[in-house]
Order: structure tokens, then sequence, then C-alpha cells
């Protein structure tokens, strides 16, 4: 959370235009929204920033989604941990368990759904303080 | 047609075996007084005696191809009918015997000029036809015991039940002779394709020249694919090869023409060549449907935010509207008013902000569909199916229209390095072509994922795209830095069926079929390689290519 008490929202995706639609649908939902178009970038900004929540895509140059989020939760546990792909590979379950991703969403995704998911997951990582 | 087997001892066992043409006139005559004969004379050391009728050429020609006798009995009274069979039947194994059934030694001396063995006349109770039936098979058997020159009952037999087309043409190109099977591709008898050239059966020139130079006397070349056109219209694809056949003078005397039916063989190609690329494309689905995805996603949502944006800015308009009533009106308090109200509602849905970020949202959204579009457009294009002629193509085009549509699929651990030269249009059926660079790309991505896991992440591998003109025509590598194939995997890379990739991966076809696409397109594919440095696979494929077969899958 930030001074504000604002949760911290991370969104991470190497397509631009993804973060840029995940940031209209949720600029009212009173997170701060950070995003990251790279694991890179995402893995710094989870450094600087006191996240509770990241959001990331699976498929990325260089590093997958589960990967991102298994480093992220090495600096940060609490933070809720999602993924959004339209990659229709499967992601064995027992990876998902075992880094305690609560959800998947699928690309294209309902705003309906996002949001919800997201509340639940912020309002478990906040509760967990 | 009609026919009758009198058989006398054991079925099947090789005992003397008789054909006897004659008009069918009822009660059979000649066939039980032979059969009778040849028995009451006794021939005990070649078992029991078979005898078959025919009551007319094409019976009797059938026949004679069909099953391998010691000797046709002829009768003259079948007139030009019986001329036809001397004929066509002197170069078989069986000896000929004509029964004469008026007496004229200038009739005999035309039957034995035509190939008769014997002619007897037709007596009272045929003792002199029996006398000479005798003969006649104990001259054959005794040539075939002693494998004496001329015997040709043994290659007779081969070729009857050969599974191959053997057809021989004399030294106009006619033919003289065609076994069964060749009577079964040509889809005529062997009565209808007597003194028929053969040429007249090749569809292609490819198969014509073929003929023409073994009538030349020239060597036999390795039998080449083309195409028979039957006389009822239809093709059959063969391979073909002629040799020639050279006269005790030295001189080409005729050709041996042998094929064989490759319709099975075609279907089954197509049936890899098809199967082969399902799976490619099976592979390419899940990138494609990503690729899709991605846009699909942020348009999906944009569309649901300028929806609010929409209604955002629809509640403004509404203040807007009482602001535009109240100064038609002449209550200033109300005026400000309103004009209050629309300035707190501007300031509270953030119209600044509204407005740019509609636009921008209209935008992207834009530049995605237009993305969608592009993806399908390169779909429709590797599914679309070759005409049945090579045309002209920009093999970089090619290459880059088929990168485009695996792009999505290796992206995240490929980078992809496109040296395109400057190329002349190649003649080629642009699907097999591109389907063979789709396989090539696939197998470089798949090569590098597997590095990439061997070496674990972060990783990220190049394939690199090169095209140059040469040596009149054109080099097309695909090289990647993969794991490489282990030195003794290289030669057999090519073999169909040859697979390293775990099962589901692969069909094992891949690589067999881009090969035999190339060659069929007169070029070369090589390979060079080394394990934990990469593959490079260089393709030529020239500008003037003789097309190596004429099927088009």
């Amino acid at each position: 959370m930030n001074e504000t008490g604002q949760p911290v929202v991370l969104m991470v995706d190497d397509e631009p235009r993804i973060l840029s639609a995940l940031v209209r649908a949720l600029r009212r939902e009173g997170y701060e929204l950070l995003t990251a178009e790279s694991p890179q970038e995402a893995l710094r900004m989870a450094e600087q920033h006191p996240i509770d929540c990241v959001l990331s895509d699976h498929r990325m140059p260089g590093m997958t989604g589960i990967e991102l989020l298994e480093r992220i939760a090495a600096r940060r546990p609490r933070a809720a941990r999602l993924l959004i792909t339209g990659w229709n590979t499967e992601i064995p379950v027992s990876e998902l368990e075992r880094l305690g991703v609560r959800h998947v969403l699928s690309k294209p995704w309902k705003d309906a759904d996002l949001k919800q998911e997201l509340r639940a997951a912020l309002g478990d990582a906040c509760a967990s303080r | 047609m009609t026919s009758d087997s009198i058989g006398w001892g054991k079925l099947g066992a090789a005992g003397p075996h008789i054909l006897v043409a004659e008009l069918d006139l009822g009660p059979r005559v000649l066939a039980p007084s032979i059969a009778l004969g040849v028995i009451s004379i006794g021939m005990p050391s070649y078992g029991p005696v078979t005898v078959e009728t025919a009551a007319s050429l094409s019976e009797c020609i059938d026949r004679a191809h069909r099953a391998n006798y010691d000797l046709v009995v002829v009768d003259e009274s079948l007139g030009a009918e019986a001329e036809e069979i001397v004929a066509r039947l002197r170069c078989g194994g069986a000896s000929l015997v004509v029964l004469q059934r008026t007496p004229s030694d200038a009739a005999a001396l035309a039957w034995f000029r035509r190939g008769a063995a014997e002619v007897v006349l037709a007596d009272r109770d045929l003792a002199a036809l029996r006398h000479a039936a005798r003969e006649q098979i104990e001259r054959v058997r005794a040539a075939r015991a002693g494998g004496a020159p001329g015997d040709v009952s043994a290659a007779d037999g081969i070729l009857r039940h050969l599974g191959s087309a053997v057809v021989l043409v004399d030294a106009s190109g006619e033919i003289t002779f065609a076994n069964p099977a060749a009577e079964q591709i040509l889809g005529s008898s062997m009565i209808d394709l007597h003194g028929k050239p053969l040429r007249g059966f090749l569809a292609e020139e490819v198969g014509e020249s073929q003929l023409a130079s073994a009538l030349a006397g020239v060597a036999a070349t390795p039998a080449i694919e083309t195409r028979v056109r039957r006389r009822d219209g239809s093709f059959v694809p063969i391979a073909l090869s002629c040799g020639p056949v050279f006269g005790t003078d030295g001189r080409p005397g005729g050709v041996v023409a042998a094929f064989r039916d490759l319709s099975d063989a075609q279907q089954w190609r197509a049936h890899v060549l098809q199967t082969e690329k399902m799976a490619s494309i099976g592979q390419l689905a899940a990138g494609v449907a990503h690729e899709i995805n991605n846009p699909m996603g942020f348009i999906h949502a944009n569309l649901f935010q300028m929806t609010e944006y929409v209604a955002d800015l629809r509640q403004i308009w509404n203040r807007a509207e009482v602001l535009l009533k109240t100064i038609g009106g002449s209550d200033p308090e109300a005026v400000r008013i309103a004009a209050a109200e629309l300035s707190e509602a501007a300031t509270e849905l953030d119209v600044g902000f509204l407005l740019q970020d509609l636009a921008k949202a209209i935008r992207e959204s834009q530049e995605g569909s237009e993305r969608i579009r592009h993806i399908v457009q390169d779909l429709r294009d590797f599914s679309h199916q070759d005409t049945g002629e090579r045309v002209l193509a920009d093999l970089n085009q090619c290459l880059d229209s088929t990168a485009n549509i695996v792009w999505p699929m290796m992206k995240h651990i490929v980078v992809l390095s496109k040296h395109y030269g400057e190329l002349p249009p190649v003649p080629c059926y642009p699907m097999q072509i591109k389907q063979v660079f789709m396989n090539l790309l696939v197998n470089a991505y798949q090569a590098i994922e597997e590095a990439v896991a061997i070496r674990a992440y972060p990783g990220i591998g190049t394939v690199t795209l090169t095209t140059t003109p040469n040596d009149g025509g054109v080099l097309v590598e695909i090289a990647d830095t993969g794991t490489g194939i282990a030195p003794d995997h290289l030669d057999r890379i090519f073999d169909p069926f040859f697979t390293t990739k775990k099962v589901g991966a692969g069909t094992g076809l891949g690589l067999s079929t881009s090969f035999n696409i190339i060659r069929r397109h007169g070029g070369t594919m090589r390979v060079e390689s080394a394990l934990g440095r990469g593959t490079a696979f260089k393709i030529h494929l020239p500008l003037l290519g003789e097309e190596i077969g004429s099927d088009l899958v």
C-alpha cells in the first residue's frame, strides 16, 4: 500500500496496448497502478514499490510470467499473484499451486471479472497484513 | 465367351497343359479327343493332363497370357481369328498346332510361316492330331527341362505373374507383347494393344523421350515419373523405365518398357504432405491464437471502456444543454448555477483526459484490428492451395510471410535476423515452398527452445534468414543457434519417420517431405550442423529447374 493507503497493483505485459487497456479499465478502482513492459522492468519496480498485487502476462521475452511471479514472491511474499494470458498452452497446475497463483485470467478478458479478481486478491492480501 | 476346363488327375499338378481354340459348336469334339489321346499314349513322366478350351480370339489370347500352356491347338475353322491367334502366340512358350479342315499344302505352308509348329489334317479319329499333340508336348517339355536355347517359358511365366507392367515394342515402337499387369494399367487387353504404338499411351513428353532414346539404342536410364493416358481418357501415374533390345545384327530391334502404377504411392505422398501440413498448423494454432488474443484482449477492453467514456460525455452534454436553455431564459442565477454544474461535471469526470484517452483508445483499437487483419491475411495466404502449374514466385515474399506466421510462436525466445538479397522470380509451387520454409522455421524454433531449456532461462536464440541469387538459381539459408544435430543423426534427418522430438511433437516427416518437395523442384537441400552451436539448412532452387516427376503433391 502507498502513503495514501491505496493498494499498489503492478501490471506486466510486453504488449503496451494491453497495459494501456488494463489501466483504462482499472483507473476508477482506487488503486495505484504501475506498469512494466518487460519482466526485468517489473523486477526493478517490485524492488522500489510496496506492491500488493502483481498481474502478469505469461509468455514474455526472456522470462515467463510464472518465473517472474516466483522471483517477485521472493522479494514481496505477501503480494497477490495473478496471471493473464492469451497463450493456451497449459501452465502446470502444480506450478500455479506452488506459487500460490490465485487466478489465471484469459485474454480477451471481461472487465467485470478482472475487477472482481483484483478486489478478491487485494482483500486477501490486505487482510493477511 | 465360353470356356471349359477338362482335367484329368490332380488339379494344380504340373502335367501337360493344353489350350484348344475351336469353334463353339455345341458338344466339343477336339478337347476330349486330345486329352484321351494324350493319356492313351501315356506320358507318365509328365503328370496329369489339363485341357482348356477357348472359342474366340480374345478368349484365347486372354488365357494364353494368364496360364503357361505347353500346347495350343488352333482349329482352322476359326478363320481369320485362327491366323491372328497363331501370329500372336508364336513367340510364347507353347507349341502351336493347327488343325486343317481341308487338305491344302499351300495353306499348310502359310501356317508354318505364321509360326505354327505343326499342321495336321482333321481325319476321322483325329489320330494325326493326337500324335502331333504328344510329339509337341514332348518337344516343349524336353526343351524346358534342358533349358534349350530359345526357351522362353520361364521368362514367360515370370512376366505373367510379375506385379510390374512389361511391354515389348518392336523397332517401329509398336506393341508386340504386354503382360497382364501392363494390360491392367493401360486399361486395354493384349488384343487391343497388339500393333498399337506405345507412344500413344504416353501422356507426357518426358515419357515419350524415354521411349525414343531406348528405340535409338540408348542404354536404360533410371525410372522417371510420368503418366499414361488410358483409352477411356483417364490418366495413371507411373514410374517408367525403357531399355533397348538389340537384334542379332547388333542393331536396336525394339524396347522393353517396364512400369508400375504410382497411384497409391502418390496418394500416400499427398496424404503425408497434408498430414505434415496439418501437424505444422497445429503447432502454429496456439501461437496464432496468442497473437490474435492479445489485440482482441485490448480491443475488447477498450470497447467496454469507450462505452463508459461516452456515458460520461453524455452526462457533460446534458449539463451543457441545461446551460444553453437557461442562457435563452431571463434568469441570470439559473445560468450561473447551470454553468457551475457543467464546470463541476467536467472537472469531476476529467473531460480533458476523457477526450484525450477516448481518442487514444480508438487509435490503439484500430491498430489492434489492423494487426488481426494481417494475421488472418497471412493465414489465408498460407492455407491457399497451389494451382496445378508452377508459377513465378518471389521467394523473399514466400519466406517473409511464412516467418510472419511462425513469429508469434517463437518471438518470446527468438530474434529474427533477415538478410534478403535481390532475387529473380523462381518457377515453383509457392505453397509447397512455404511449407518447406515453415518446417525449417518450426524446427529452428524447437532447437532454440530446447537449447534455452538446457541452459535455463533467461535465454534468447537467433534465427537467421538469408537469401541470395546464386549459380543460376536462388539460395535460401535458414540458420538457428539451437541445440544442433548429433553427427550420427545428421545423415538420417531426411529419412521418413526419423525424429528426435518427443512423441506428439513431430511426425518425423517434416524434413523428408521438405527434401522431396525441393527435389521435385529440381533443387537441392543441404544441412550443416554443430552440436551446441546450431544448424543451417541451405536450399538451392534452380531458375530453369527440370521438374522431376509430374505429380503436384
